[in-house]
């Protein structure tokens, strides 16, 4: 589903982002990507989704070479990743149904499709009912699930979520890693980046550590730390 | 809602959204549309009337004083043979001095003692088709055996060009201008506007939006801009037209020379350019302003 080989990615004036870096992830996996700040987790995420280029190396992600990707194919890959940022990155004028229309739009949904899919998603999040609020009038945990459903609209077979609980309490950030395990458990791949210790610790998944650019761990079953 | 559908209204949300930024960039559209508008009426007037001179010059072609009848027959058809000689007239000297003496209107005593001399030669006054021909039709005529000389206004024709000439690439000059400024001014409004959707457009690109799909909404915010203005300026200038033109004396035109178009014979050109000029200024505004933020 993923797979990086031989990754280098350097920026202006030499700076090593990250270097040789090997991973594969499978169909269906849910998988963790830890490390410090400034370990290249942002970038591994951005050259999964070509906004950066690799410097040297292959990638792959849902069976396509992304090197060889052209400009005006970029958001058909982009349409098979479905995006969790940490601060939501909602549309505050818009309702929770509008939220999640709009990502349709995108896509060029049908009339049908967005109707079904808009109910279908917000039942799977547990927002049944809160269709015609605004993001505003909803709890942080809410706001999330909001761009969780969006994420899942268009029906995409990998998730990336960036620090999805990173502005969330521990309960609410519970109960989103709950949602994300029951996506999951669908066939969805996820990769999530975090910090919620806790949690994976708590979740016994895959973990990939990143340092300085470098893979340092990889655990099939693993914790935050080894 | 197909996605078209979807995206016209997303533009016209978006121009209700910046409403009063929107009203501004349409009044300045729509004032440099109205000059534009003015010269394009005024050049059409000048061309119109321009076109009459042309068809009425002509040239007068002199005969001899001894030229028989016979001979005056066989010039006039040797003049008719040319081609593009649209029109030939016989003025014989009693004509010749009758439009001396209505040129000398209120001092007829100058030609006095001359009735019987009868002074002024015969001729013939040679019209043609096209303007660009007269020089070589010129040529022709004075090569006819029994004209003495051929009298050809050229001054007043290349005066005539010459104003045609100027006042054409002036309304060249001038719309080229007004078309920069005007796209100019409505790129800058739909800069704010992208400005202000950032959030959207960064949201349409991690979804997966193609490049077409963020750009429409703006392109199509140009558009009714440049649209709504030139119908608007199009309202002020026919009435401003008809006003004026109903005021106007109409003598020229009763006399086939000098004088301004009624309105029917206009509203379709300005109406077309401005429409035109509108969405051509519209789109390609927008179209400018989107670019930077349609990269990654």
């Amino acid at each position: 589903m993923i797979e990086f080989s031989n990754v280098n990615k350097k920026y202006d004036h030499d700076v090593v982002a990250l270097e040789d870096i090997n991973i594969k992830i499978e169909k269906g996996e849910f998988v963790f990507l830890v490390g410090p700040s400034g370990s290249g987790k942002s970038t591994f995420l951005k050259l999964m989704v070509k906004e950066e280029e690799a410097t040297s190396g292959s990638i792959i992600v849902n069976n396509t070479n992304i090197n060889k990707l052209k400009q005006k194919d970029i958001p058909y890959l982009r349409r098979k990743i479905g995006f969790v940022f940490q601060d939501f990155r909602l549309l505050y004028d818009r309702t929770v149904a509008e939220n999640i229309i709009f990502a349709l739009r995108v896509v060029e949904a049908t009339e049908k499709d967005i109707k079904y899919q808009v109910k279908s998603v917000l039942e799977l999040v547990g927002l049944s009912g809160k269709e015609n609020f605004y993001p505003n009038q909803l709890s942080g945990g809410e706001q999330q699930r909001i761009s969780l459903a969006r994420a899942l609209a268009t029906k995409p077979p990998i998730i990336i979520a960036d620090e999805p609980t990173g502005n969330l309490d521990p309960k609410t950030a519970d109960e989103i890693f709950k949602t994300l395990l029951d996506i999951n458990a669908r066939g969805t791949t996820i990769l999530v980046v975090t910090h919620a210790k806790d949690i994976v610790d708590g979740l016994n998944k895959r973990v990939i550590a990143l340092d300085h650019g470098k893979v340092v761990r990889d655990d099939a079953r693993g914790g935050y730390v080894k | 809602m197909t996605t078209n559908t979807y995206l016209i209204k997303e533009g016209y949300d978006n121009l209700k959204k910046h409403g009063s930024k929107t009203f501004s960039t349409m009044l300045i559209i729509c004032a440099t549309m109205i000059v534009l508008g003015i010269f394009i009426i005024l050049l059409q007037n000048v061309n119109k009337n321009v076109e009459t001179v042309k068809k009425e010059q002509g040239f007068q072609a002199f005969i001899s004083d001894a030229a028989t009848e016979t001979e005056i027959d066989y010039i006039k058809d040797s003049i008719q043979i040319i081609q593009g000689v649209k029109d030939i007239k016989y003025i014989d000297k009693d004509m010749a001095f009758e439009d001396a003496k209505s040129v000398f209107s209120g001092q007829e005593y100058l030609l006095e003692g001359l009735q019987k001399v009868k002074p002024f030669p015969a001729s013939f006054v040679i019209k043609f088709n096209d303007i660009n021909d007269a020089s070589v039709i010129k040529t022709q005529v004075e090569k006819v055996e029994g004209i003495t000389k051929v009298k050809y206004n050229e001054a007043t024709i290349e005066a005539v060009i010459t104003i045609s000439n100027i006042a054409n690439i002036f309304l060249l000059g001038l719309g080229t201008v007004m078309l920069i400024v005007s796209t100019f001014i409505i790129s800058n409004t739909i800069k704010l506007a992208v400005y202000s959707n950032k959030r959207e457009i960064y949201i349409m690109r991690y979804i997966g939006a193609t490049n077409s799909f963020i750009r429409k909404p703006f392109i199509i915010e140009g558009a009714i801009m440049g649209l709504l203005s030139a119908l608007i300026s199009f309202v002020i200038i026919s009435i401003g037209y008809v006003v004026i033109y109903a005021r106007l004396p109409k003598v020229g035109t009763s006399l086939g020379i000098f004088g301004f178009m009624p309105y029917s014979q206009l509203w379709y050109q300005v109406l077309g350019i401005f429409v035109l000029i509108g969405l051509f200024v519209g789109i390609v505004g927008s179209a400018i302003s989107i670019r930077k933020y349609l990269k990654v």
